[in-house]
């Protein structure tokens, strides 16, 4: 892994701004989703949903829908002998057994050789409820008596955490006896807290809530899956991981997983929402049943009901500082609303409370509690958005009430590498002081004052930071590289490639055999051809399969260099790839082609083995990756409507591999975390239903709302990323939250802690505060 | 209930399909004509995924029924250009990096082509409210603006 090449000259490799191979194809609509594809004799799947987030089945009569002409298969939790009453996972919950614990939780599922048809024959199936006392907030939820949301309790399901390659060391707490829908709670502990606050002499406390959100990928979950006659299932899918997938299914339908096939078809989208298997289950258990393929899409109004959201986070915040600007103490807790079923990464929230900044004295905790909604999952950077949101928010306050430069006060207390965590593991290499610096550098916040004085009657300006990061996550994965009869490279791995990751990985095989780019073509593999491959999530494709790209192009490398070296009759150490061609340093003409190499490894009768590098790579070191964002906003304080000008991205990539694809990470991650800071949440009553399924009322921002997002790369090379590169996918969602809120509070004195800050909100604040 | 036939012009041919009387013209462009460059997004009009040309100006296809389109011109992403053969702004797209996940796409590109040839010299607001009824939720938006401007630039370059 190390992090020097040497190459015997320059090819087009790393670093390069190429756009990606497949653009062409994606830009026509010639690229294939799940939705695109409809084989002979397939069927169209519905589901039907409860109305009801907490409600106990009392009887479900299908006869009428399963008399319909064109439907196929009406399916209830009775003709599925594979489900368990006590669903571990949401996966395992594929149709509501006796009781729903959330509004959206499907009960039904029918096939028919139309979605028209499949639709009537929901309408046909007639369910009786009998219906519950709901949990719908979590604090409520939290105290003994609530509603219970699980049957007998719940486990902490914390694979999540594990897959975004999180916090570990943090202490888990036992539960307090009857708060029966406290799922996970840790604590972390340092110093003396009482003593710190009493002898600050400003301590802030204040509460932050960011909503639940949907990761609003365009494209809805969908899958196709078919069997064959000897009982081997095929399942195209849009997924974030084809193993993953393949795994989850394989348990819930206990099935062999070499029984499955996962296609990873083109991905919508996914940003943690597509991790974890969803309507794969209940579709291979409709093919099954109908013997013939079944494709199921879920609709928008599906996606936001019952979809797999972001949970709510709730955090107060105690801090206290001395008039020197000395911390002396944080104390606060976290509560995740998981929905209704584990999964919430708790960790990270305490690791940044506790110790993004060097607090004496700590005493945090952190809950996840379910209530009666759907069950969450990733959102980019889980938890971190809303973590930074309350931590920066606090910051910038407690500078503000001592006088201080808000920049030096952040940078003053800023952790550093070799640091302690609030978990007791060090802090690693990182760039965030580098990438704050760099910000505050930035004409626009040398500037902010004058902004703030040209404010034209009836506006307010201001102009806030903020500074996030992401731990980076971390998966065992693999490659191979080939050397084609032609001389071409050939890389293959498992890894879904949504964002244009696969170019980037085809760069550093490039730069790593000694070959220009357009030389090598890289296959996404389905989940029997392809190596063992993580998923594309945790930023970590360009971190972990790139190193196992990278050290399978060396191997191949190797082994070409090794064949050339016996033909040549001279020592490996003399040779070098130049031009396509492996030739002896300083003797231009003895060489032979790497076409020569490679028709020899394939040739009837040949002795020469042929070249397949390979690399199957585990991993210890994250290296976490920071981001810092500036907003430059002005205000009409009658709508308290906020216009966005100018917005800034400083992120640490540690070396841009693609610097093209790495702007279009940040500028859509600070649009995402954009989104959160202002328009998104999914709002339920208290029933627990959503109040708002749509695209209409779920507002997210679109070209009319925003600025162009100008981004500044900063490369501080990480010590075991490929050629130094960081994860690049999660930092850009941190920030923008607090960013905001911060210019907000510099536009007009008054400080907001409820996301997403909403013209009503801002409104109602400036107003309630004159 | 007995299918339809719907008569009408699908990318400079034209076309008869069966329909069902229910049908909107996305199912019928995706599921009876075999183009699935149009995507389904939401199936209620607010998000631009299934954008395509009535008649040379912008539609979210999931809204209007597939027989509304009898007798009228309809253009999808796929005869826009093709690989090969692109269209300026979708060339423009692929060299600026634009596409991610690519599901917003073939929207954002009918939307961006009916404006430059209402608006051949849109300004940057122009640009911004013109593509808005696409949502994208990968890119930010910004290399979006930057290939459109370029290829709006560059047809004004070409005409004077
Ligand atoms: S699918 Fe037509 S606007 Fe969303
Ligand atoms: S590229 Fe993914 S939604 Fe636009």
């Amino acid at each position: 892994m190390s992090t020097v090449m040497k190459t015997t000259r320059d090819v087009k490799g790393i670093g390069l701004s190429i756009p990606r191979p497949d653009g062409p194809e994606k830009v026509t609509g010639q690229v294939q989703y799940v939705a695109d594809l409809s084989p002979r004799g397939l069927l169209h799947a519905k589901l039907l949903r409860s109305p009801h987030a907490h409600a106990r089945i009392l009887r479900i009569d299908v006869s009428r829908a399963r008399a319909l002409p064109g439907v196929r298969a009406v399916l209830t939790a009775a003709d599925i002998p594979e489900l368990k009453r006590k669903a571990p996972t949401r996966a395992h919950a594929v149709l509501a057994i006796d009781r729903v614990v959330f509004a959206g939780q499907p009960v039904a599922a029918v096939a028919a050789d139309e979605p028209a048809i499949a639709e009537e024959a929901l309408d046909l199936i007639d369910v009786q409820y009998e219906v519950l006392p709901v949990s719908a907030d979590p604090l409520e939820a939290m105290k003994p008596g609530a509603p219970p949301v699980a049957d007998a309790g719940t486990e902490a399901d914390t694979s999540e955490a594990q897959a975004h390659g999180s916090v570990a060391g943090v202490t888990t707490e036992a539960k307090p006896a009857k708060a029966v829908n406290i799922s996970q709670q840790a604590r972390i502990q340092r110093g003396d807290v009482a003593k710190g606050f009493a002898e600050s002499d400003v301590v802030i406390e204040k509460t932050y809530r960011v909503p639940m959100v949907h990761q609003g990928y365009l494209e809805p979950h969908a899958v196709l899956a078919q069997w064959d006659t000897t009982g081997f299932l095929t399942l195209w899918s849009s997924t974030q991981g084809s193993f993953n997938t393949r795994s989850e299914v394989a348990d819930v339908l206990e099935l062999s997983e070499n029984r499955i096939k996962v296609i990873p078809m083109e991905c919508g989208g996914g940003f943690g929402g597509k991790i974890r298997a969803l309507c794969e289950p209940i579709t291979a258990i409709l093919a099954r049943a109908t013997g013939r393929p079944v494709r199921y899409v879920m609709t928008r109004r599906e996606e936001l009901e019952a979809g797999m959201p972001a949970p709510q986070v709730i955090i107060r915040l105690k801090t206290g500082v001395k008039r020197d600007g000395t911390l002396m103490a944080i104390e606060g807790e976290a509560v995740l609303e998981s929905g209704a079923f584990s999964g919430a990464v708790l960790a990270v929230s305490g690791v940044f409370l506790a110790s993004l900044y060097l607090w004496p004295s700590f005493d945090v905790k952190g809950f996840e509690v379910l209530t009666h909604k759907p069950s969450i999952a990733a959102y980019r950077a889980p938890v971190a958005p809303q973590t930074i949101f309350a931590i920066d928010s606090q910051m910038e306050q407690l500078a503000k009430a001592i006088g201080v430069d808000p920049v030096e006060f952040r940078l003053r207390h800023l952790q550093r590498e070799g640091d302690k965590m609030a978990n007791g593991q060090p802090w690693l290499s990182n760039g965030g002081a580098e990438v704050l610096t760099r910000l505050a550098e930035h004409p626009l916040w040398k500037k902010r004052a004058e902004w703030k004085a040209s404010s034209p009657k009836g506006r307010l300006r201001g102009t806030g930071l903020s500074l996030g990061g992401w731990l980076g996550g971390l998966q065992p994965t693999g490659a191979t590289v080939r050397l084609n009869p032609d001389g071409s490279v050939q890389v293959l791995t498992g890894q879904v490639d949504i964002a244009g990751t696969n170019i980037a990985l085809a760069q550093i095989a490039a730069t790593a055999y000694g070959i220009d780019v357009d030389k090598v073509r890289i296959t996404t593999g389905d989940t029997d051809v392809a190596p063992m491959t993580g998923l594309s999530a945790g930023s970590k494709t360009i971190y972990t399969v790139g190193v196992a790209v990278m050290e399978a192009a060396k191997d191949a490398r190797n082994q070409t260099l090794e064949i050339a070296a016996k033909e040549l009759e001279a020592s490996v150490h003399d040779l070098e790839i130049d031009n396509e061609k492996v030739v002896v340093r300083g003797v231009p003409d003895k060489g032979i082609t790497l076409a020569q190499i490679g028709k020899k490894g394939n040739l009837y009768m040949s002795k020469v083995q042929p070249v397949l590098g390979v690399s199957h790579p585990a991993f210890s070191q994250q290296a976490p990756a920071f981001c810092a964002q500036l907003a430059k906003i002005e205000i009409d304080p009658e709508t308290g409507e906020v216009t966005l000008h100018d917005f800034v991205v400083v992120q640490d990539v540690g070396k841009a591999i693609n610097p093209l694809a790495i702007e279009g990470q940040m500028q859509g991650g600070a649009v995402q975390s954009l989104g959160m800071a202002l328009t998104e949440a999914l709002v339920y009553d208290d029933k627990a239903r959503l109040t708002n399924p749509s695209l209409l009322d779920y507002r997210k921002l679109t070209s009319a709302d925003l600025p162009n997002i100008e981004t500044i790369i900063v490369e501080k090379p990480s010590p075991h990323g490929p050629f130094g590169a960081r994860g690049v996918g999660e930092p850009p969602i941190v920030p923008a939250p607090a960013a905001i809120a911060n210019a907000i509070e510099d536009a007009t004195g008054v400080r907001l802690t409820e996301l997403p800050l909403t013209s009503e909100r801002i409104a109602l604040a400036i107003a309630s505060a004159t | 209930m007995a299918k339809l036939v719907l008569n009408c012009t699908v990318n400079g041919e034209p076309a008869e399909v069966l329909v069902q009387p229910w049908d909107t013209l996305l199912d019928a462009l995706r599921e009876r004509m075999g183009l699935t460059g149009p995507k389904e997004g939401c199936g209620t009009g607010d998000c631009g995924a299934c954008t395509v040309h009535l008649d040379g100006k912008p539609i979210a296809s999931c809204l209007l029924l597939a027989m509304q389109a009898r007798g009228h011109v309809v253009l999808t992403i796929e005869g826009l250009g093709r690989p090969g053969a692109l269209h300026p702004l979708q060339d423009a797209f692929v060299r600026h990096g634009v596409p991610q996940c690519g599901f917003c796409i073939p929207g954002v590109l009918m939307a961006a082509a009916a404006l430059l040839t209402e608006n051949p010299h849109p300004t940057e607001e122009e640009i911004r409210y013109g593509i808005a009824g696409s949502l994208c939720r990968c890119t930010g938006y910004t290399k979006m603006l930057a290939a459109i401007t370029e290829t709006a630039g560059a047809a004004a370059g070409r005409r004077s």
